[in-house]
């Protein structure tokens, strides 16, 4: 089976890249285009380490075919901000010390800055069930929610 | 050792809230686990896994496995020399040889240019198995004539309960006759049961049930192995401990551990699951047999079956009490069940039964029992938040069914510093005592009468406590710190730093030595590099490691004063460090920085030796670690849900180093512990098979199924740890259990024994008491 | 995952062709959130799989020629969730896709997915049921409709022929007065499967009943409507006495299983539950 052409935008340039048919977009991602940043911590959706932004939206990159992102735009934590350049969340998160083993936080951070881009407002309830698809198994969450919590409602502040 | 440093000046060290340094590269993806190494040549390995849990290999056949193009090797127990037919451990038994004892149980290995190709290699494996009967429970395992499990002659292995500094002790008794799986039993007793039973006014008899838990850690174990042409072996491993790795891999593998270098990669969670070699051997032997590196990463469903999960447990407890509330009795008798390989940790259980709280008789047996289920490691406190949760909730009833309060009640039966353990051992400082008594306080338990009484229609509410701790663990270990030519200070150990620990230890060294933290870099060596550190494991890097920082960091300042006198033409006795400059005391001007003396010993034909502080520490006194939590709850009765709306944590820290990263332990121990309580269990059928193998049904709890986690610090410095720490990480996953069950007694009526409290549970347990 | 062959068709006719020419082993693949797991554990192994992402036509969501809605198979459970229409018409529906997995999940997995997979457990079949939806099948015979009660066979069976596909479903408007309610017990909050679901549906017209639906998920080896339980409330004014009555009729049709997301017991004490709260709701939102 010969390997197919995958088209697509990540992280804001066009890509081209050869892909197996049966490589998931995190496949693709991690082995074919060095973008490490998604994890693959369970391969069945169940735990949000692999989220990626699919034309804004949050998705589990683990369960998409990679040639189902032809054509499609894709955000990975490698895109959302660098080390010097943070995205407001993950200057958030550093600051109060949210992650520990470091393993979830990309796909928690994917799926915060999702939730903010369509809720810029969110009650805590909002941001809870926002991230529940990202297991985290050191931090218990409440550092997340301050985190999130904190970067929305300096969002908001600057608005007005 | 726990002098208090006496700095010049307050530098920024111990006690600030610092976040870890490496924050940035974690929050953008930039840091590295094992799966995120891709050398060139790699290769993908699988393993073909046992689909029973108790059978005998006839033949394996791989041939058609071999012939798929693309496979580079196929490796069954026959063409592994090193394998020992009576496997003394999990590490050893890399693929069964003719009998497999647990489902999930690794008999062939495949390494492959593509996962793919490996996976479909796997189909093309034929293997012949007999079926043979299963043990699948423990208190049927127990008994004589119960399916065997471990070859005849296979020790127990007591090297976990070493690793997590648990009390020796406790006599071991020789198993009865023919109970074949029972492989370590242990007996403490004191006083005349019988008879406090019999003077007693009120005794509660009742058995706890903790199923089998995973530590649940989001990164699956992953290891890269690879050799060079002279038969060196490099392994980048997710590990909790890169010298455990190293001395398991060259047991199992003969091989010298100078032959072998473990370099441990950013640990994605290890909660005692990735202390002991798993999966490391037979990637090693792969890599060995293509000549090229060989990656394996573990499937999270691999992970749930044949991962090393938490034993089983289940205590009977009867407990004897008077009607003025003096305590009389306790018998008990705890069951661990450990799967198919021994690694128990049995002195836990006995010592927090027998003598957290003082029992002038007691009788408490433990078992540690085979069954054919993957073999368990350590969890987080491994065993305690089980045996809390028995106990806790037995003090709880006792309190009830006298009618007295039930934190007064712990309070008075609480053994307190230099009371007698179970084992003999006394009870060394600890603020057991203080949590509680800091926890009664607080306003959600004061006002509990009002939350149950505000309960709206169709809900039920109740609020619980409990309290429970960790004896402490010790390691021997060691560190370095120099002084770097531009004054900056370099610190080197090899702790694995998952939760955040290389920050605290950097404030540590900041403080004994002088200097503000910003001018200390720590780094984690690799085995070749470092010097003998121990596990990141048993609440011991700060109050082990973090001496051998702090003294190896008070050597390069003494060393580093010793230059200056000499420079200066001083007495070290009138020297500070201030501003990175020693100085002469109260002669601001006359001075030399520490760039100076830095520089002097790294000049070429320099007559001044480098600063070089070294400290390699072993220990003898633990530091025991208590934690009180609260639980505020509301229930639906008839679904059975349990709304969590208030959690409250309170922990003895001993000195908190860093407290952005101790409130962040006590949140994600707080966490674990509630899963444990509400959701999570490993379930097996009749045959040993588990039958829910992902994370949708081994449910960990999400961000919407908590609230916050209120932390509240006390500090009770402890005799021996660095600047007062005691160890922070396990105490916080013990007490949830049993203060869940007791808020859902105080809002139901109802008392649950049996872990999780699902809503399953709840709901039917209150529809059959109504 | 196995290798496998990837089709990527980009109309129905090109998929209805694709399937014509199938090997014996091909699969069609929605949002993956089913299929990909089941490719990943082996428990699947196609030869070849053919990629719905491609096909417009399934992401649609219009107005039925006559009346009602057809929403293409190929519609995420996000896009229930949150369309308006779908709101504004068939709550019980949206609140169904509100339940699916996690928005990470949502924003992949599909109504046809849900359908097609045909777990006892999929959400979206009891509010289908509780429509009166039907689905549309195409394939080289042509287009065909089917009740959705009649569209489950068994568990992850259906009645689609191996070359055909489901196209779309076809939701009437309910009539004025209506309203309707989805309800599942699980575990967990978010990322969790039914242990049992309930969706009701009402109507009324002067205060009295004039149509009562109520379809069950994960207490049966299909998604089954409670007819009996339905009847009880037809013909008269909706009252606590006969919610509860219809609660209990309900159980008649619950036929479940124990297993590791629950017991027997547990599933039948929930039938009774969630039948009352949703009929609840139905009510109150059908008055509104």
């Amino acid at each position: 089976m010969a390997k197919l052409v995958l088209n697509c935008t990540v992280n804001g340039e066009p890509a081209e890249v050869l892909v197996q048919p049966w490589d998931t977009l995190l496949d693709a991602l991690r082995e074919r285009m060095g973008l490490t940043g998604p994890k693959e911590g369970c391969g069945t959706g169940d735990c949000g380490a692999c989220t990626v932004h699919l034309d804004g939206k949050p998705i589990a990159s683990c369960l998409l075919l990679a040639m189902q992102a032809r054509g499609h735009v894709v955000l990975t934590i490698e895109g959302l901000g660098r080390p010097g350049a943070l995205h407001p969340l993950q200057d958030a998160f550093v600051r109060h010390g949210v992650p520990q083993c470091g393993f979830c936080i990309p796909g928690v951070l994917m799926a915060a800055a999702a939730l903010l881009t369509e809720n810029p407002h969110p009650t805590e309830e909002e941001i809870r069930y926002g991230i529940a698809g990202s297991l985290c198994r050191c931090t218990g969450y409440t550092k997340m929610l301050a985190a999130i919590t904190e970067t929305a409602g300096a969002a908001a502040g600057r608005r007005s | 050792m726990s002098t208090v440093m006496k700095t010049t000046r307050d530098v920024k060290g111990i006690g600030l809230s610092i976040p870890r340094p490496d924050g940035p590269e974690k929050v953008t993806g930039q840091v590295q686990y094992v799966a995120d190494l891709s050398p060139r040549g790699l290769l993908h390995a699988k393993l073909l896994r046992s689909p029973h849990a108790h059978a005998r290999i006839l033949r394996i056949d791989v041939s058609r496995a071999r012939a798929l193009p693309g496979v580079r090797a196929v490796l069954t127990a026959a063409d592994i020399p090193e394998l020992k037919r009576k496997a003394p451990t999990r590490a050893h038994a890399v693929l069964a040889i003719d009998r497999v004892v647990f489902a999930g149980q690794p008999v062939a290995a495949v390494a492959a240019d593509e996962p793919a190709i490996a996976e479909e290699a796997l189909d093309l494996i034929d293997v012949q198995y007999e079926v043979l009967p299963v043990s699948a429970d423990p208190l049927e395992a127990m008994k004589p004539g119960a399916p065997p499990v471990a070859d005849a002659g296979t020790e127990a292995d007591t090297s976990e309960a070493q690793a997590h500094g648990s009390v020796a002790g406790v006599t071991t008794e020789a198993k009865p006759a023919k109970a074949v799986n029972i492989s370590q039993q242990a007996r403490i007793q004191r006083g005349d049961v019988a008879k406090g039973f019999a003077e007693s006014d009120v005794v509660i008899e009742k058995t706890y049930r903790v199923p089998m838990v995973h530590q649940g850690y989001l990164e699956p174990h992953a290891v890269l192995a690879q050799w060079d042409t002279t038969g060196f072996l490099t392994l980048w491993s997710s590990t909790q401990g890169s010298f455990n790795t190293r001395s398991e891999v060259a047991d199992v593998l003969e091989l010298s551990e100078n032959r072998i270098k473990v370099i441990p990669m950013e640990c994605g969670g290890g909660f005692g699951g990735k202390i002991r070699a798993l999966c490391e051997p037979i990637t090693a032997i792969l890599a060995r047999a293509t000549g090229r590196p060989v990656r394996y990463v573990m499937t999270r469903r691999e992970e749930l079956e044949a991962g090393m999960p938490a034993p089983q447990v289940i205590i009977r407890l009867k407990t004897g009490v008077k009607r003025d509330g003096t305590l009389m009795a306790i018998e008990g008798e705890a069951v661990l069940e450990s799967g198919a390989f021994s690694g128990a940790v049995l002195a836990v259980s006995g010592v927090f039964l027998a003598s957290l709280y003082l029992w002038p008789s007691f009788d408490v047996k433990g078992f540690e029992v085979l069954t054919h289920k993957p073999s368990i490691a350590a969890y987080r406190a491994p065993v305690a938040p089980q045996t809390i949760f028995a106990i806790d909730s037995q003090m709880e009833q006792l309190a009830k069914a006298i009618g007295v309060d039930p934190v007064e009640f712990r309070l008075r039966h609480l053994q307190r510093e230099g009371d007698k353990m179970a084992n003999g051992q006394p009870w060394l400082s600890n603020g057991g005592a203080e949590v509680l008594t800091r926890l009664a306080e607080h306003p959600l338990w004061k006002k509990r009468a009002e939350w149950k009484a505000s309960s709206p229609k169709g809900r039920l509410r109740g609020t619980g406590l409990s309290l429970g701790g960790w004896l402490g663990g010790l390691q021997p270990t060691g560190a370095t710190v120099r002084l770097n030519p531009d004054g900056s200070v370099q610190v080197l150990t090899g702790q694995v730093d998952i939760a955040g620990t290389n920050i605290a230890l950097a404030q540590i060294a900041a403080t004994a030595y002088g200097i503000d933290v910003d001018k200390v870099r720590i780094t984690t060596g690799d085995t070749d590099v470092a010097p003998m550190t121990g596990l990141s494991a048993g609440s011991k890097t700060i109050y082990t490691v973090g001496v051998a920082v702090m003294e190896a960091a008070k050597d390069a300042r003494n060393q580093t004063l010793e230059i200056a006198a000499k420079e200066l033409e001083a007495s070290v006795h009138d020297l500070e460090i201030d501003n990175e400059k020693v100085v002469v005391r109260g002669v601001p001007d006359k001075g030399i920085t520490l760039a100076q003396i830095g520089k002097k010993g790294n000049l070429y034909m320099s007559k001044v030796q480098p600063v070089l502080g070294v400290s390699h520490p072993a220990f003898s006194q633990q530091a025991p670690a208590f934690c009180a939590q609260l639980a505020k709850i509301e229930i639906d009765p008839e679904t059975g849900e349990v709304t969590l709306h208030d959690f409250v944590v309170v922990q003895d820290v001993g000195k908190a180093i860093n407290p952005l990263a101790i409130e962040g332990q006590m949140q994600g121990g707080a966490v674990q512990s509630l899963g444990m309580a509400l959701t999570e269990a490993l379930v097996y059928d009749d045959k040993a098979r588990l039958t829910n193998p992902s994370l949708l049904d081994y449910r960990k709890l999400t961000s919407a199924d908590l609230p916050n986690i209120e932390t509240i610090i006390v500090e009770k410095p402890s005799p021996h740890g660095p600047f007062g720490a005691r160890g922070v990480g396990e105490p916080p996953i013990v007490p949830a259990p049993a203060a869940i069950a007791n808020a859902i007694e105080d809002a139901t009526g109802v008392r649950l024994t049996e872990l999780p409290l699902t809503s399953e549970r709840i709901a039917l347990a209150i529809a059959s008491a109504t | 995952m196995r290798r496998f062959e990837l089709i990527l068709p980009e109309s129905v006719d090109d998929c209805v062709r694709a399937l014509a020419q199938r090997g014996p082993e091909t699969k069609l693949l929605a949002g993956g959130t089913d299929l990909l797991p089941q490719l990943k554990n082996g428990l699947l192994k196609p030869a070849r799989v053919i990629d719905l992402s491609g096909v417009a036509r399934l992401r649609a969501i219009e107005p039925a020629d006559g009346q009602g809605l057809r929403i293409g198979s190929a519609v995420t459970a996000r896009t229930l969730e949150l369309d308006n229409i779908v709101r504004a018409r068939y709550l019980s529906l949206a609140e169904s896709g509100a339940l699916v997995g996690s928005v990470q999940v949502r924003n992949l997995a599909t109504l046809g997915g849900n359908l097609c997979n045909a777990a006892p457990s999929a959400d979206m079949a009891p509010p289908l049921l509780a429509l009166d939806a039907e689905a549309v099948i195409t394939g080289p015979k042509g287009e065909r409709r089917v009740p959705i009660a009649a569209f489950f066979t068994g568990v992850r069976h259906t009645v689609l022929a191996p070359d055909e596909l489901l196209v779309e479903l076809v939701v009437p408007t309910p009539a004025p007065h209506s309203g309707g309610n989805y309800l599942r017990h699980t575990p967990r909050r978010e990322l969790d499967i039914a242990v049992v679901g309930v969706a009701s549906q009402l109507t009324l017209a002067n205060g009295v009943c004039t149509k009562a639906r109520i379809a069950l998920a994960a207490v049966a080896p299909v998604p089954v409507r409670a007819t009996a339980a339905e009847q009880s409330l037809e013909g008269q004014p909706v009252t606590p006495d006969r919610i509860a009555r219809a609660a209990d009729l309900a159980l008649e049709v619950a036929r479940p299983i124990s297993d590791q997301r629950g017991s027997a017991e547990f599933r039948r004490h929930l039938v009774r539950v969630l039948t009352r709260r949703t009929l609840i709701t139905a009510l109150a939102r059908a008055s509104a």
